[in-house]
């Protein structure tokens, strides 16, 4: 057993986890942040994606124990009262449908307008790649992430 | 029937595209799917075969039950030997199978031990302690090698691996072919792939001991049916089962089946006295967790020399793996569906259901649907080139026509509506046919292959459930129903508790917008409950999410219920205003007099009167505001040979679409992507264009990616998204929908089927724009995938993909 000490959303634990415990679900069946998902064990779904010291990564990919120091944000962290721009722009433009891929599209969203203000729909598009979405054909996520990045645009001026 | 007017009291929220606010838990990761459910639990997995036919030797579990951390273990033929074997639905051979190998495997992935541990990983260690001694048996993998003189056997209490074969005829079909001028015809495959939903399936069993009982959390789409098949293979009462459906994440069809799965869970969990939670890995899923079955259909069209089809032969022969609870369903769903939205007079269809050394099969987004009006489109495609038509000509002088609906097909089916040349009229528009037939030629010139697809697709709704039994004897259920309970609650708010469940469809908020406007209040005084109860909720044999009957017979149920609601609330007010009903009107949460707005009295304290002041009630009236309502589709039909509907209400759609082939690269480009879509009235368009996109990407993932792919020994080479790919948002086209409405004059709304059509249409338009851009090369398209791999070597050489 190792023990790890991690920020979560601001918060700070310390725990004993073996050293194969994937990173996942120690933030599901440890921390019970259940927000973060599991959807295909290999790094393509992308719907484990947490941000890890500011970088999105997919921790289905990680091992709990890499993550030892790291200041970690899940979905669960995105907004600290109501709701972040883009979790609104899915709502209004109908980017959800079983909202299992939605925690790890919102965050690879995310990341994308924190680097790149005002992408253009190719740049959207190749933003998600590594984000499997099996029931909205993305074109309405495309359109949210738009519609966030203009939202986001409105609040910082 | 209600009126359609008599419904509404508003018309502020229905057809609106009403934010899915209900959903909101969804963008913040609250959502409530089984594996977030927060219980004290252990963990079960399965011991799988890794043959794909073999006789099961001695099971060894003892160095597994010795690891520290293992709590049970249960083999195959320990499960096997007290449970009841799994029903068949539309098979007419005897078949004997079991939720778990007893005797035998028959797939590589067939579930042969079951363990359960104190956590995840100490239960993967123990899997890999079991051991398993198997006598490898001859293995029957493609369809040509199952119907061979002296095929191995599957199933060798079936005499034969053909477990269904039929043959239906409608109309004079010799006839038809007779006058025929010309005869198309073509042999088409289509591979094994799934909708795959990204949430796999998940279960939770626990056992009571106190009462002997047990409670299932599951992610099952058709809760109504798995009650009876769970309780029925664990030899119990019903009631002594009670299955929860929390959030699904995605279904499409494929946890349809998972049910067997819980009944092994239901034994562990009796022998643990704890709950026990299994969450099926992708590798699992893949693997084993059920496709839609890889076909050969030979279809023939005979024709007039003006294109007039006259009549239509098909024969399926259909690869259904080693399930025989869904054996033979997508056969008769082709069948179904076999004229597609046009108006011919005879066909002939034979059927067959095979089984094979291959995973299960189960009833994945558009059913056979998508094969059919694949194959049919393909072939019209084909008749209008070999007569000089252009495909698009040939496609209007065969519709249904508006003013013959309703149509009955020759097999008895009814078009209860549609607009089929409308719809296609409206995507050449869009697509800028005439334009893009004259580029194309200047294209080509330039070594740039353009080529534009049509296809016409029915889409249909509300199952029928009667249709899997027309090969034998009486349907144990028939007919297609849902319940719904509306209570007004101590507020004046409105809950709503539906049978069904929902696989990310935002049935909440269709709800809601519903009831709204039923009741002349706010979307968000309606809440409906998020997870299916079979303690509480008011299920059907039918109750589920499944066969796009949401919009038809949920939504019925729901109206039916509010109805009752809504009168009894009039009662009670014109009781306490001392007017009569006919003068009431309903305003933003509150009854008044239609004459004297000072005469009112709020939601809230009309619920005071139900609940509380019941001795000022009308007198003779029940207290209480909550209602119950079960709604049918009218017009199923018995199910017989002759004459039957397998589903009631047709929505359809048109997909034309340019695509671009790479010659050197063989890759598919996606130039233009319309689709003309009319499913009636709608709900929520926000919704409906979801649906009608995300089906589509389905198809196109059907059509350029996925493929369950086996070696010759039935071993599954695709068990991860890294082998079996996905559509990924970047590669697509943006798609332009639009909407013909031709409403439903079945459904209380005039809604019809949303959500499987651009899984049924997209398959053909996409294929025939492919063969359109290679005419040049002569390239024929009669297999799917249209891989690169494929195109090189057809443009180079076998000149048929």
């Amino acid at each position: 057993m190792h023990t790890i000490r991690v920020k979560i959303n601001g918060k700070d634990y310390e725990d004993e986890v073996e050293p194969r415990l994937l990173l996942v679900h120690y933030l599901r069946d440890k921390v019970h942040l259940t927000g973060t998902h599991v959807g295909c064990d290999t790094g393509n779904c992308g719907a484990c994606t947490i941000f890890l010291n500011g970088k999105p990564v997919k921790s289905c990919n990680m091992l709990a124990v890499q993550a030892n120091g790291a200041e970690l944000t899940t979905i669960e962290g995105l907004a600290r009262d109501g709701l972040h721009p883009i979790q609104n722009a899915f709502l209004d433009k109908f980017a959800i449908q079983c909202g299992y891929c939605t925690p790890g599209m919102v965050l690879s969203a995310l990341a994308l307008l924190q680097s790149n203000p005002k992408p253009t729909e190719d740049e959207i598009r190749e933003a998600i790649e590594g984000n499997i979405c099996m029931c909205t054909g993305y074109q309405q996520i495309v359109d949210a992430i738009t519609h966030a990045a203009d939202l986001m645009g409105q609040s910082r001026s | 029937m209600l009126n359609f007017d008599e419904i509404f009291v508003t018309r502020n929220y229905f057809g609106k595209p009403v934010r899915r606010n209900a959903d909101t838990r969804f963008v913040k990761g609250e959502g409530s799917y089984v594996d977030d459910l927060q219980m004290d639990c252990v963990y079960a997995g399965y011991v799988r075969s890794p043959h794909a036919h073999a006789r099961l030797g001695k099971i060894d579990t003892s160095k597994a039950e010795a690891l520290k951390g293992v709590l049970a273990v249960m083999t195959g033929p320990e499960v096997a030997a007290v449970t009841q074997p799994v029903g068949a639905r539309a098979i007419t051979r005897p078949a004997r199978q079991h939720v778990m190998a007893t005797g035998k495997v028959r797939y590589v992935g067939e579930p042969v031990v079951i363990v359960v541990a104190e956590d995840r990983y100490i239960l993967e260690d123990a899997l890999d302690l079991v051991e398993v001694e198997y006598e490898p048996l001859p293995v029957v993998v493609e369809l040509d090698d199952a119907m061979k003189e002296g095929a191995p056997l599957i199933f060798e209490e079936a005499g034969s691996n053909v477990l269904l074969h039929d043959t239906l005829t409608h109309g004079d079909i010799e006839g038809a072919f007779r006058q025929a001028d010309v005869v198309v015809k073509e042999q088409f495959r289509v591979q094994r792939y799934s909708s795959t939903p990204l949430e796999t399936w998940a279960i939770i069993a626990k056992h009571d001991k106190g009462t002997d009982s047990y409670v299932v959390w599951a992610n099952d789409q058709q809760p109504g049916r798995s009650i009876v098949n769970i309780s029925n293979a664990l030899g119990i009462p019903v009631n002594k089962l009670r299955l929860i459906v929390p959030d699904s994440g995605g279904g499409f069809g494929i946890k349809l089946a998972l049910w067997p799965y819980v009944v092994s869970q239901c034994l562990v969990a009796r022998k643990v006295n704890k709950p026990v939670k299994w969450i099926q890995t992708r590798r699992e899923h893949l693997l084993a967790g059920t496709h839609t079955p890889d076909c050969i259909v030979d279809l023939e069209l005979a024709l007039k020399k003006d294109g007039k089809v006259l009549g239509l032969r098909m024969k399926d022969r259909q690869n259904d793996g080693s399930f025989v609870h869904t054996a033979g369903i997508y056969n008769l769903i082709k069948f179904a569906n076999i004229v597609g939205c046009y108006d011919i007079k005879a066909t002939r269809a034979e059927m067959m259901s095979i089984v094979t050394n291959k995973a299960p099969t189960v009833q994945n987004r558009g059913v056979g649907k998508p094969v059919m009006i694949f194959t049919l489109e393909r072939l019209m495609h084909r008749a209008a080139l070999q007569l000089g038509l252009d495909p698009a000509e040939i496609r209007l002088r065969n519709f249904v026509q508006p003013e013959q609906m309703p149509h009955t097909t020759p097999s008895g089916e009814i078009y209860e509506s549609g607009n089929y040349p409308e719809c296609l009229r409206k995507a050449l528009s869009q697509v800028g046919y005439k334009e893009l037939k004259g580029q194309q030629a200047t294209l080509r010139k330039q070594g740039t292959y353009i080529g534009v697809g049509l296809s016409a697709s029915i889409e249909p709704g509300t199952s029928n459930l009667g249709y899997y039994y027309t090969s034998r004897g009486t349907p144990e259920y028939m007919g297609n129903a849902e319940g719904a309970i509306v209570s007004m609650d101590y507020d004046g708010n409105v809950n709503v508790l539906l049978g069904s469940v929902e696989e990310g469809q935002g049935h909440q908020t269709a709800v809601s917008q519903v009831v709204a406007d039923m009741l002349a209040i706010t979307p968000d005084r309606v809440t409906m409950n998020s997870q299916m109860d079979s303690l509480i909720s008011p299920f059907l044999g039918h109750s589920g999410c499944y066969a796009n009957r949401f919009n038809d017979v949920d939504m019925g149920a729901v109206i039916m219920a509010t109805k009752k609601v809504r009168d009894k609330v009039l009662k009670i007010a014109a009781h306490k205003l001392g007017v009569t009903e006919g003068e009431l009107r309903l305003r933003a949460g509150a009854v008044c007099s239609a004459t004297d707005e000072g005469k009112s009295v709020s939601f809230k304290d009309i619920a005071t009167l139900a609940y509380k002041q019941i001795l000022l009630l009308p007198a003779g009236m029940e207290p209480g505001l909550k209602e119950v309502a079960y709604y049918k589709n009218e017009i199923a039909k018995l199910p017989n040979k002759e004459n039957f509907n397998v589903q009631m209400t047709h929505g359809n759609s048109l997909h034309a679409v340019v695509v671009e082939v790479d010659v050197e690269t063989g890759m598919i480009r996606f130039r233009k992507y319309v689709i003309v879509h009319d499913c009636g009235r709608q709900i929520n368009p926000g919704i409906v264009d979801g649906m009608a996109i995300g089906s589509t990407v389905h198809g196109i993932g059907a059509v350029l990616l996925e493929e369950f792919l086996y070696d010759e020994n039935g071993q599954i080479l695709t068990t991860s998204f890294v082998d079996y790919m996905k559509p990924l948002a970047v590669g697509l086209p943006r798609f332009e929908l639009s909407h013909v409405e031709s409403p439903c004059p079945t459904s209380l709304l005039g809604t019809k089927a949303v959500g499987e059509g651009g899984a049924i249409g997209s398959l053909a338009a996409i294929a025939n724009a492919v063969e359109d851009a290679l005419t040049p090369f002569g390239v024929k398209v009669t297999s799917l995938p249209i891989t690169p791999e494929k195109v090189l070597r057809a443009i180079r050489e076998t000149k048929v993909i």
